[in-house]
């Protein structure tokens, strides 16, 4: 090591310093073997994976690896490149947009007029290509059935994450700050509104299909006749493929125009996705409960006294403090949620068994059970792996998104 | 004026707090309920279900009112012939036939038994002859063991008020319901049976049902051991990983800590192909070269290797391995210590508590996990109490009872484990707020 300062260190010192070193490199000797079983592992079962279910994603693969085909398993989920382009070029031209909006605050003068140009002409054009790409794809996949079937379960994917974020988001909140109270008990509360979350969901799902969805002994078509809401042509939960916009219009006997039945946008998610979106519902609003009452404890009690001194009622300070300040919390959750039910495999395999893997009629197929089916039941890998980077792909812009509307959105405390 | 408002105030509040809890007591309700609702359909039999009783018969004292004592019957044998009943009167029209099982039998029976070739426990077809509605007590039923005809009796299924069919036309309820019978003597002319009543199995009868049909005493072995295996690796590994991320010194610590981060965002389908097949290659490497035949699939290692590096509770570590006062490892330099020691005289004795919910998640985690075993497992060796549960609902799906008791076997573990421990869990998922 050259001696930078320039001044004559003395032997004692060049010995401590060679100490020193040695020191150094033997820590760090020992951290990489401390590291290096969680280490070697992560990289085998957790990065290594990455690298090669793309690398499978590129092949003919059923069991056996096959040929090199591209792209194709890729063209075969989404249709034909070009439209796909246009969409993530859409997308790419949307986030450039961003970008551009958030150099305009720090700008001023001539260049924000021009910035502001360049802002409207990329959301435009971006927009543009965006809707024009989707149009596309979903032209094709009319008539394309492998292509209607991945964009389907997309689609209820997204049918399922607007159907139980919110509420258990809703539900969560609400407890959280009725527990918040001084309450009695509230460690019992906590603890059993947790108990859905901590236990097997294989137990859990079986329970909810075979007693509480099943349509003649269940639970919840006894609570329906008993409060009188219907006793006759009680809804068949998990075994209802129709949307439930259709079943809600035939239960008030309005008919329905054609164009909304064959919709699958218009229809809504059919009652089997809904059953399974009110069990989801059960697990997790308790795990949020928990988070929030977390996040909850983490606001400093004098906002509330100040407030309250100015003379705020408690709606203002659930409306001006409680609320911003649990923001984090609440997109963290967010997140968390709709990753959740990208990932959401388990419960809907044992809640659909006997109808048939995401049955009836492939109604509550969501992404990742579409994955799990292509892997399993068709065994295209390639294909499975391609839709499983797709999947992949959307959850990262997904966290993008999220964290770029957290940073301008939420109040950190 | 002023009275009258104080009370106004008072009355309020009293409705605000009657609100909070009437919600929070219907939140904790509609939590719990699914898991009363299952125990509750474990313990009936499968007539109560189908009719939609609320309430077990089981769980009220009816059953075990007025059993009978144990009493040993000596009863007649006749040789039996081709198309009769040795010469007993067989109704014409008989309300059941079936077989129910004699689980033990005395040492002088087992022995003549197993010179005929037969082991306990026997399958005994029984007849019941003739039932007369009126008459409160027992039935005379015939059974034969081998070749002899046995003359018994049965209990009657008006054991009490309320019961809404003969049970013993079902022969599920008649073997849960009727008397444990024990061949205690076998001389030639006299069979003597003991007839016990058994209130125990009565009550948790579709529990023991279960836990024969579907063979949930491996599955359930086999998850405590997995449990165990991995949340061992997932200590020793996360508690070396968590103190040099914490503790130590090196180069590329935090891209390396960030890199350990990015994991927790892939879901499990996209690994899971790439993982299934990775651990196939290995498998057949193993064999190829090692020449150990199933070293992954159909074995421990796929089960639990793949989750021994934690994240999560690496993470968790090392946010409280990071608090441990710098002054404590100096003191610990100067005496000659080194990191390794430091970590297991020092620092392990002082994080009992973050130990602990990693101990706890990850052994829930572990006990609940469904996906991967579905997959690596074909065989029952080392198949997880979950995926065998999956494959009981599927057989068992007609009879709802009994997979409800399986159910109930797979979570009763887990809640035990919570309730020792909930306040490690719950504290560890809100300080760290991972794993959705």
């Amino acid at each position: 090591m050259p001696n930078t300062t320039g001044v004559a260190r003395s032997p004692q010192e060049r010995a401590r310093g060679r100490g020193a070193r040695r020191r150094r490199i033997r820590e760090a000797l020992e951290a990489y073997l401390f590291l290096s079983p969680a280490a070697i592992l992560l990289f085998a079962f957790g990065i290594l994976p990455v690298g090669y279910a793309f690398y499978i994603s590129l092949h003919r693969w059923r069991i056996q690896k096959g040929d090199f085909i591209g792209l194709a398993n890729y063209t075969r989920l989404l249709g034909p490149s070009p439209k796909v382009a246009m969409l993530l070029v859409g997308i790419g031209l949307l986030i450039g947009a961003y970008y551009v909006w958030r150099a305009i605050s720090f700008q001023s003068g001539g260049w924000q007029v021009g910035l502001r140009a360049i802002l409207a002409a990329l959301l435009i054009i971006g927009g543009l290509t965006l809707v024009l790409g989707a149009d596309g794809m979903v032209r094709y996949a009319a008539e394309e059935r492998t292509v209607r079937q991945y964009l389907l379960s997309v689609l209820r994917t997204v049918f399922y994450s607007a159907g139980t974020v919110p509420f258990q988001l809703i539900f969560a909140f609400l407890l959280a700050n009725l527990l918040f109270q001084q309450i009695r008990g509230r460690s019992t509360f906590r603890m059993l509104y947790f108990l859905p979350y901590i236990t097997p969901t294989v137990a859990t799902a079986a329970v909810w299909r075979a007693i509480i969805f099943e349509p003649r002994q269940g639970l919840a078509n006894t609570l329906l006749s008993f409060l009188g809401v219907a006793q006759e042509n009680l809804p068949r939960w998990i075994l209802e493929p129709q949307g439930v916009v259709v079943l809600l219009g035939e239960w008030l006997g309005i008919s329905l125009p054609e164009w909304v039945v064959s919709s699958p946008v218009l229809s809504g998610p059919s009652l089997a996705m809904v059953a399974v979106c009110i069990y989801n519902i059960w697990v997790f609003t308790g795990y949020n409960t928990v988070i929030y009452l977390a996040g909850l404890g983490a606001i400093p009690y004098e906002l509330y006294e100040a407030a309250e001194i100015d003379g705020a009622g408690r709606w203002q300070l659930l409306r001006h403090i409680t609320l911003p300040l649990v923001s984090p919390t609440t997109y963290f959750l967010t997140l968390m949620g709709i990753i959740g039910t990208f990932k959401a495999v388990n419960h809907i395999y044992i809640m659909t068994q006997i109808v048939g893997l995401g049955g009836p009629q492939d109604t509550t197929t969501t992404a990742a059970i579409y994955i799990f089916k292509q892997f399993r039941e068709g065994n295209r890998w390639g294909v499975a792996s391609a839709a499983a980077f797709i999947l992949l792909g959307i959850i990262l812009l997904l966290t993008w998104v999220q964290n770029r509307v957290a940073e301008e959105r939420v109040h950190y405390a | 004026m002023r009275k009258a408002d104080s009370t106004r105030i008072r009355l309020r509040f009293r409705l605000t707090r009657a609100f909070i809890y009437f919600v929070l007591i219907l939140g904790a309700v509609i939590a719990v309920f699914p898991f009363l609702w299952m125990v509750l359909t474990s313990l009936k039999t499968y007539g109560e279900y189908a009719l939609r009783d609320p309430w077990p018969k089981a769980l009220t004292l009816l059953p075990y009112r007025n059993l009978p004592p144990t009493e040993d019957v000596v009863v007649d044998l006749y040789p039996i012939e081709e198309g009769t009943w040795g010469g007993a009167p067989r109704s014409a029209q008989p309300l059941m036939e079936g077989r129910i099982p004699i689980e033990q039998v005395s040492a002088p029976v087992a022995e003549q038994l197993a010179r005929r070739g037969e082991a306990p426990p026997l399958e005994v077809f029984i007849l019941v002859a003739d039932v007369d509605s009126e008459v409160e007590g027992y039935d005379t039923f015939y059974f034969t063991v081998g070749s002899r005809v046995i003359q018994q009796e049965t209990v009657r299924a008006r054991l009490g008020e309320g019961w809404k069919a003969p049970y013993y036309i079902n022969a599920p309820d008649m073997e849960r319901w009727g008397p444990q019978l024990i061949v205690v003597d076998n001389d030639p002319n006299h069979f003597v049976v003991r007839k016990t009543w058994r209130p125990t199995v009565m009550l948790i009868f579709n529990y023991i049902k279960s836990w024969y049909e579907a063979d949930f005493a491996r599955y359930t072995w086999n998850s405590v051991r997995l449990t165990f295996i991995s949340v061992t690796g997932v200590v020793v590994f996360s508690t070396l990983a968590a103190y040099a991320f914490a503790r130590m010194q090196f180069p590329g610590r935090n891209a390396i800590f960030t890199a350990f981060l990015a994991t927790l965002m892939l879901p499990e389908v996209v690994t899971l192909i790439p993982n299934y097949a990775i651990v196939i290659q290995l498998d057949r490497f193993f064999e190829r070269v090692l020449h150990i035949e199933n070293a992954w699939l159909n074995n421990w290692t796929a089960l639990t290797i793949p989750f021994m590096a934690s994240t999560f509770s690496i993470f968790l570590l090392r946010q409280f391995f990071a608090q441990i006062p710098d002054e404590l490892y100096d003191a610990a330099l100067i005496d000659g210590c080194g990191h390794l020691r430091f970590l297991l005289q020092v620092v392990l004795p002082l994080s009992k508590a973050p130990l602990m919910s990693v101990i706890v998640l990850n052994g829930i985690w572990s006990w609940n996990a469904f996906l991967w075993p579905l997959i690596v497992t074909s065989d029952e060796t080392w198949r997880p109490i979950t995926v065998g549960l999956s494959k009981f609902t599927m057989e068992a799906a007609a009879e709802v009872h009994l997979m409800m008791a399986g159910a109930a076997i797979t979570i009763i573990p887990i809640l035990i484990l919570y309730f020792f421990t909930q306040k490690q869990f719950t504290e560890g998922i809100a300080t760290t707020g991972l794993k959705g």
